[in-house]
């Protein structure tokens, strides 16, 4: 590969079409606004906004977050402005840049999850949805849709039923079969599975004897949880056709290049915003990096090329 | 992008009284001045732990010719803490920042009180100084209250000196300056001040402060408070370092310490 040719870094998930596989994972990069000063939105592949709900959330009591050995445990309930302010305030500023923008919805019944994907249906600028079956710190809906196959596959159906954009469901981890839970929402429709929501985790004051967090769990994310990601992608690629986003404790693009070998066509990148607002843009950097290093012409040739 | 995250020199790292530490970095000039309550966001360059940065707020800020220098005044109170006051002089750090909302300055008002409890002394030390400096207030306008448990706790004090001509220290123990609660002090003399001509700024426990809260409820002083809590972004995209407040209706709502705060208005906060 000559020094001026660029790696080809495009990828298809089904009928999205993302300029590179990098996008951002919803919860950690706001609406996209708030690391406008520090990453030039363009070059994501996706923004995968803050979760969506019918009505605004309050969100949950501080404190709400605590560090962890390699990660952090937060529990903010959901805190955002509701699918109709987000449509209103957040869309038109996002629509000036040219990156798809993934608007992740969440409901505490069938009926609300329905009432936020029609919405963003007919909203312009939205060119996917995906389905937040998987937080483990709201008393309703969220984890308890993602660990039933039946109720999961309930969800995704109601879902499709109200929108042309493709659909995503998020998998949670904290279920005893992954893959059975991707094998569910894929037969109901599912357009691609992204994985894994965080992990429910505790810490304790040992001064006060009392949990860090106001709402006793939280969900952990961060570099601790990369390992068991990485199992979770590669038991749900091996099971389903549908194509898979891999989420869990990417800080670099070796990181990221682990999940693309095992079958990942796409990665999301959470918690490194938080210590390096720059995490996505040095992803994407590095990816093209060591494809140019290794002669690969192409992304594609990197995605699901696992030797076991 | 106009927003990066800095590398930082450690020029010097000390120990200034038991537990206090006083921690002065390096940056490129192209480093924004920190306007006084704001605050940075530091780690240890190229470490993986602590994972995630720790906010401390400006103390101070000088521009030389070839780099810039703020100063950091910080209480070990936990792991990362802890850990950078092991940092030696040429030490790198990463610096994120300066964050949040400044402190609201009012030029017409006539008189200026600072109330600060411990720690809370660094942020109120560095808008004592850009008052006199940038917005010509005198000295004699200016009254500091400072408290703290005990004397080894009071700090910053040479500095104030220099600063505010009108300094009351007061100690829980009595073991420097006065026997008070520094908010207790503060209400003996509140007939000095009057709510129109007044604004007053506060910096320390949440204790103190929901005191100072009660006190003031039923007067109108403009009371600004800078407020602590743990992040992990500091850019207002985790929403992790939440605090209640009231809204325009009276609702609870949560608001971000890091980007709508860390200052607030103190009748606006719900404190427990």
């Amino acid at each position: 590969m000559k020094a001026n040719e660029f790696p080809q870094m495009a990828v298809q998930l089904g009928k999205l079409k993302l300029k590179n596989p990098v996008m951002t994972a919803s919860g950690t990069f706001g609406y996209g606004e708030e690391y406008a000063e520090y990453v030039d939105l363009n070059r994501l592949g996706a923004i995968v906004v803050k979760g969506l709900s019918l009505k605004p959330r309050l969100g949950n009591p501080p404190p709400r977050i605590m560090e962890t050995a390699s990660g952090m445990l937060n529990a903010v309930g959901l805190q955002n402005i509701g699918v109709d302010a987000f449509i209103a305030e957040k869309l038109p500023y996002l629509r000036k840049y040219d990156v798809a923008v993934i608007a992740n919805i969440y409901g505490e019944t069938y009926a609300e999850y329905q009432k936020v994907a029609r919405k963003l249906n007919s909203a312009k600028g939205v060119h996917a949805l995906e389905v937040n079956v998987s937080c483990p710190n709201v008393k309703k809906g969220g984890l308890s849709f993602g660990s039933d196959p039946k109720i999961a596959a309930e969800v995704t159906r109601k879902v499709k039923e109200e929108t042309d954009l493709p659909v995503i469901v998020k998998l949670t981890p904290n279920v005893t079969d992954i893959a059975l839970i991707a094998a569910a929402v894929e037969k109901a429709g599912a357009d691609a599975i992204s994985l894994i929501n965080t992990l429910t985790g505790m810490s304790v004051d040992i001064k006060k004897r009392a949990p860090h967090l106001k709402n006793i769990t939280g969900g952990l994310s961060g570099p601790a949880i990369k390992p068991i990601a990485l199992r979770m992608v590669w038991q749900v690629v091996k099971r389903v056709s549908i194509p898979v986003i891999g989420i869990g404790g990417i800080m670099n693009a070796e990181d990221a290049l682990e999940f693309l070998i095992l079958g990942a066509k796409a990665v999301q990148i959470g918690t490194a915003n938080f210590i390096n607002p720059h995490a996505t843009l040095d992803v994407i950097d590095g990816i093209k990096n060591y494809l140019f290093d290794n002669q690969i012409k192409d992304i594609n040739e990197i995605i699901c090329t696992f030797k076991s | 992008m106009k927003k990066n995250i800095y590398i930082g020199e450690i020029l010097k790292n000390e120990e200034i009284q038991n537990d206090y530490f006083l921690m002065k970095v390096a940056l490129n000039n192209s480093f924004a001045e920190p306007q006084p309550g704001q605050f940075v966001m530091i780690r240890i360059a190229g470490l993986s732990e602590p994972f995630l940065g720790r906010p401390i707020s400006v103390y101070s800020f000088s521009r030389g010719k070839s780099f810039c220098t703020m100063e950091l005044l910080y209480r070990v109170v936990g792991r990362g803490t802890k850990i950078m006051a092991g940092l030696i002089k040429n030490s790198q750090v990463e610096i994120h920042g300066p964050l949040g909302t400044p402190f609201a300055i009012f030029p017409a008002k006539e008189k200026i009180v600072f109330i600060a409890g411990g720690i809370g002394v660094a942020p109120l030390s560095l808008l004592a100084h850009h008052l006199c400096k940038n917005v010509c207030y005198d000295k004699s306008q200016m009254t500091f209250y400072l408290g703290a448990q005990t004397a080894e706790a009071i700090i910053g004090l040479d500095r104030l000196k220099k600063l505010c001509y009108d300094i009351h220290i007061y100690t829980d123990d009595g073991t420097l300056g006065g026997k008070s609660l520094v908010t207790q002090a503060f209400q003996k003399d509140i007939k000095k001040y009057q709510p129109e001509n007044t604004v007053i700024y506060a910096c320390g426990p949440n204790g103190m402060l929901s005191v100072l809260a009660k006190m003031l409820k039923s007067k109108k002083y403009n009371c600004q408070v800078s407020l602590e809590e743990r992040m992990a972004c500091g850019t207002g995209a985790c929403m992790g370092c939440a605090v209640a407040i009231r809204d325009n209706n009276g609702a609870l709502a949560y608001k971000r310490v890091c980007s709508d705060g860390p200052v607030f208005n103190l009748q606006e906060v719900i404190w427990e």
